[in-house]
């Protein structure tokens, strides 16, 4: 699978960048190949460009926050969970996505 | 003619009438020639509206019928405006009062941990910091050496001109202490006190008792004072009854005022660790007790630069000021918790209080501990320029203290108070005695005496000067040596005669005339001479320097330097003269703001100007005190800088950790700025941002935190021990402000609490280990045994740091890094494992 994805936690210091770590290590393990934009206290890291939304098979919004530019999303496949969810149960996400 | 009006209405006040409302119905009707009866239509009894204790005896409650009778000449103005003051102003007399009672219990200001204990609770005003406990007890009564005769010698007529002298002079005194009393509180029982003060039911009580009974004041006053308390106790209402004290107060203060405090003063006996409760307690009285038992105070009324604080404050003696309702604990005699942190007393200590106390214990021990490589002399900043750093004191006794915190000096020894609440100044041999003292101690360190500062808002009752309308602004200090100059000469021989002792440094204050400085000199000269030819030793070295703390000095200082061998900044009285804005007066808080920066631009001007006559420039006022600001004095040219006693090691440390040469770049620019806000947000921007994430210092390994509440505590603790801020309750509340988001247990037996705030000087990584688990509630049975905080400043974030906290946040993920910080249990290796980790 090809999944794009972005984290978003309320402070942007912890919780954004715990949750893409455990996305794209569980993703590896997995086989499949991910993306993951952080919009974090930094600001937007790894940013995900049109294209690479376009040719995604699903996006995974792991947010407690509304995130930026979130119309990016509007045509792809995409589902939304909590970050607390992204960082504690990646498995169950991405089975999620996978039949989403 | 005479005539007689009326005025009908309800008591609305909640508490009754009892002796702040009546004191504000006294304010009116002592205007007026006619007179004025209250009458409590429930109980017919009929009071003298222009006496309080009249007033308060009648007893007047919560919706009682009352009736104001106005009879006499101005009956009519005098019926306006009291039927005005009852209609608008009475209802709302008690509100403030109330208001600010309520606004300090809110519940939401207390740290988590103590909220959870379930102690009484009484709130006050901190005043000086610091946790003390004892048992509370009462620190006033009428006491009266036997040695004063209870009957008059020299004549009803003497002794009654006496007594009126002595009503008027009290009443002087709380009027000049009104002017200097800010908290709402204060003020309304000051002047409770003066209307008790110029009471004529009270006047009248006092002449019947001398002129009848042939008694001395002494026995009026005794007379007097268990009549009205009887008066007021009958009433049976517990607000009225609390008045007893005020009155006894008043009775205290009156019989000082006659006989001196030496005469009345209660020599209380602290046999057990003690917290004083007194509704006024002057130095003489503090340096009476013995201090091994004495833990802390609760004052009812004094000003944060009262002399009895600034004693407290530089003893380390918790104190706070209104607290109110504490009869009933008092009685009792019950154990209680002095908390000069968070302003509370706390009673009924229970188990979790005691231990909220023993971390509170373990963080100021701490900052003590940590501190104390600073307290050594000849710091130097980190591009190695000395500071020194001097300790401020008024009496003999704090000079031990000044060497074991490792001051560089006494910066200033403040004389005052060897001549304040006494009723003859201090002999020669007396003065001699207390600077020789000090400076023994110091052995061989200067220290620099200022001679007597009095006058003004200093008055002194053997001076008999004139109650000013402007006393900051008046006759004080240098200005008045000449017409006292028998007691200035007095001073300075004692002075002299000391110099053989040390290195004693002369320092007059108030000086903004050359004449004053040339007059001083010459009698200091002369005192010299005579000296010499007694054959008296002294060092005729003896350097003489002026506060520099009227504007106008600072435009003469190639003349002073030309007479005097150091200047000293007091940048109290320099920015109170300056800005034309009283220092009590909290509405001028805007102005009365050392930040300016036409006051940063002053100081430049009187330390590039000083040096430039050739003399050495230091500050001695409140303004060195805060580390924060430290770094922009120094910048300023400042390399001297003397602080109250338990400042020292804390401007130490920030003096170590400052870098001159960013320092003057950083003053420069803040000297360019237009308002205090550029100002301000310069020095939040500047500072040493550059110190390490973490340390060794911010790992706690055994941990013995038994709940998250105390984790979070010592988390934060840890941030104040190490000076990485100044207010670890605020940082805690933003922590919990985040948790409440949802907790960060993230699993693994791990917790990652964190925020973004600007009361932590620098970005921190704390490590905690725990001894036992303790459960977070991020999930359901989320128990964490290592816990790392993540701290961020709010404005210039440090994106560096942002970066290595995402990294540290990436790692955890990992199950073999968190199986190292597991697993090691040596700060020191802890350290370099996320160092490597991290790679800052």
């Amino acid at each position: 699978m090809n999944i794009v994805a972005v984290t978003a936690c309320p402070t942007g210091i912890a919780h954004t960048y715990m949750a893409a770590e455990q996305l794209e290590k569980t993703a590896r393990r997995l086989g499949h190949q991910i993306k993951v934009e952080t919009q974090g206290a930094m600001g937007i890291e790894n940013e995900l460009h049109a294209s690479e939304i376009d040719a995604a098979d699903v996006a995974i919004l792991a947010a407690d926050i509304a995130i930026e530019n979130s119309e990016r999303f509007a045509k792809v496949r995409k589902i939304e969970v909590s970050v607390q969810e992204a960082l504690k149960n990646p498995e169950g996400v991405l089975q999620r996505a996978a039949v989403a | 003619m005479a005539m007689s009006r009326e005025f009908q209405f309800q008591c609305v006040l909640a508490n009754g009438i009892h002796a702040r409302p009546a004191s504000a119905l006294e304010e009116v009707t002592r205007n007026f020639t006619a007179e004025t009866w209250l009458v409590n239509e429930r109980t017919g009894y009929t009071a003298n509206a222009k006496s309080v204790l009249g007033i308060v005896s009648a007893d007047i409650r919560h919706g009682d019928s009352c009736r104001l009778v106005v009879q006499g000449r101005d009956a009519d103005e005098a019926w306006a405006a009291l039927s005005r003051f009852l209609q608008h102003q009475f209802p709302h007399c008690d509100t403030a009062l109330v208001e600010s009672v309520a606004a300090r219990s809110d519940a939401g200001d207390l740290p988590r941990l103590l909220r959870k204990a379930g102690g009484r609770i009484h709130p006050g005003k901190p005043v000086v910091g610091g946790i003390g406990r004892g048992r509370l007890r009462r620190g006033q009564g009428l006491c009266l050496t036997e040695a004063i005769s209870r009957q008059h010698a020299d004549g009803a007529d003497a002794e009654i001109h006496r007594l009126d002298a002595a009503l008027s002079a009290l009443e002087a005194a709380y009027e000049s202490q009104l002017r200097h009393q800010e908290s709402l509180l204060g003020r309304s029982l000051l002047k409770a006190h003066r209307a008790m003060a110029r009471d004529p039911e009270f006047r009248a009580y006092l002449h019947a008792a001398i002129r009848k009974d042939s008694c001395s004041i002494a026995g009026a006053v005794q007379a007097a004072e268990a009549h009205f308390s009887e008066q007021l106790v009958r009433t049976g209402a517990a607000l009225l009854q609390e008045r007893v004290l005020d009155l006894r107060d008043v009775c205290f203060q009156l019989l000082q005022q006659v006989y001196g405090s030496a005469a009345v003063s209660e020599r209380l006996h602290l046999t057990e660790a003690t917290i004083l409760v007194a509704e006024s307690l002057t130095p003489h009285q503090l340096l009476s007790l013995n201090r091994k038992h004495l833990r802390g105070l609760v004052l009812g009324m004094a000003g944060e630069t009262s002399h009895t604080v600034i004693l407290a404050r530089s003893f380390g003696l918790p104190t706070l000021t209104d607290v109110v309702g504490l009869d009933r604990e008092l009685d009792a005699g019950v154990e209680a918790i002095l908390d000069g942190e968070c302003g509370l007393l706390v009673t009924d200590i229970t188990g979790g209080v005691r231990r909220y106390y023993e971390l509170e214990e373990r963080r100021l021990t701490g900052r003590r501990q940590w501190l104390r490589r600073f307290q050594r002399p000849e710091i130097r900043s980190s591009d190695g320029v000395t500071i020194r750093v001097g300790a401020n004191i008024s009496t003999a006794r704090e000079a031990e203290a000044v060497t074991s915190l490792g001051a560089d000096e006494v910066g200033l020894f403040r004389t005052e108070m060897l001549f304040l609440d006494r009723a003859a100044p201090p002999a020669e041999e007396e003065q001699f005695n207390e600077y020789r003292q000090a400076l023994r101690t110091l052995e061989g360190r200067s220290v620099t005496i200022r001679t007597m500062d009095i006058g003004g808002d200093k008055p002194l009752s053997y001076l008999h000067l004139p109650v000013e309308d402007n006393p900051f602004l008046g006759y004080r200090a240098v200005r008045l040596y000449p017409e006292f100059e028998t007691l200035f000469r007095t001073q300075i021989r004692a002075l002299i005669r000391a110099s053989a002792f040390g290195r004693l440094k002369l320092l007059i204050p108030m000086v903004s005339l050359v004449e004053e400085v040339q007059w001083a000199k010459q009698i200091i000269r002369e005192e010299q001479g005579r000296l010499r030819s007694a054959g008296l030793a002294f060092d005729p070295t003896m350097a003489v320097g002026a506060m520099i703390e009227v504007p106008a000095a600072a435009f003469l200082l190639e003349a002073l330097g030309r007479e005097l061998d150091f200047l000293s900044i007091g940048s109290n009285d320099l920015l109170q003269y300056f800005t034309g804005s009283d220092r009590t007066d909290q509405r001028l808080h805007r102005h009365f703001d050392p930040l300016q920066p036409a006051f940063l631009r002053l100081l430049h001007k009187v330390v590039t100007e000083g040096r430039a006559a050739g003399k050495p420039v230091s500050l001695c006022g409140e303004l060195g005190g805060r580390p924060e600001h430290l770094p922009l004095l120094v910048g300023l040219g400042l390399d001297r800088i003397s602080v109250a006693l338990p400042q020292v090691a804390a401007i130490k440390a920030a003096a170590a950790q400052c870098s001159v040469a960013e320092a003057r770049s950083l003053a420069a620019r803040t000297m360019a700025c237009a308002t205090v806000a550029e100002v301000r947000q310069l020095l939040a921007a500047s500072g040493p941002r550059t110190a390490s994430l973490f340390g060794p210092d911010l790992v706690l390994v055994d941990s013995d935190s038994t709940s998250k509440e105390e984790v979070i505590k010592e988390v934060t603790d840890r941030l104040y021990v190490t000076g990485r801020t100044a207010q670890p309750r605020l940082v805690e509340a933003a922590l919990w402000q985040r948790e409440a988001v949802y907790a960060t247990g993230f699993g693994h037996g791990f917790a990652i609490p964190h925020c973004q705030t600007d009361f932590v000087q620098l970005d921190s990584l704390v490590l905690v280990k725990l001894r036992e688990p303790v459960e977070w509630k991020g999930v359901a049975g989320d128990f964490v045994g290592v816990v790392l905080l993540l701290v961020m400043r709010e404005t210039e974030t440090a994106r560096e740091h942002l970066k290595v906290f995402s990294q540290l946040a990436r790692c955890l993920m990992d199950e073999a890094f968190r199986e190292q910080l597991r697993r090691e249990n040596d700060p020191e290796t802890l350290c370099s494992i996320l160092k490597r980790n991290l790679r800052e």
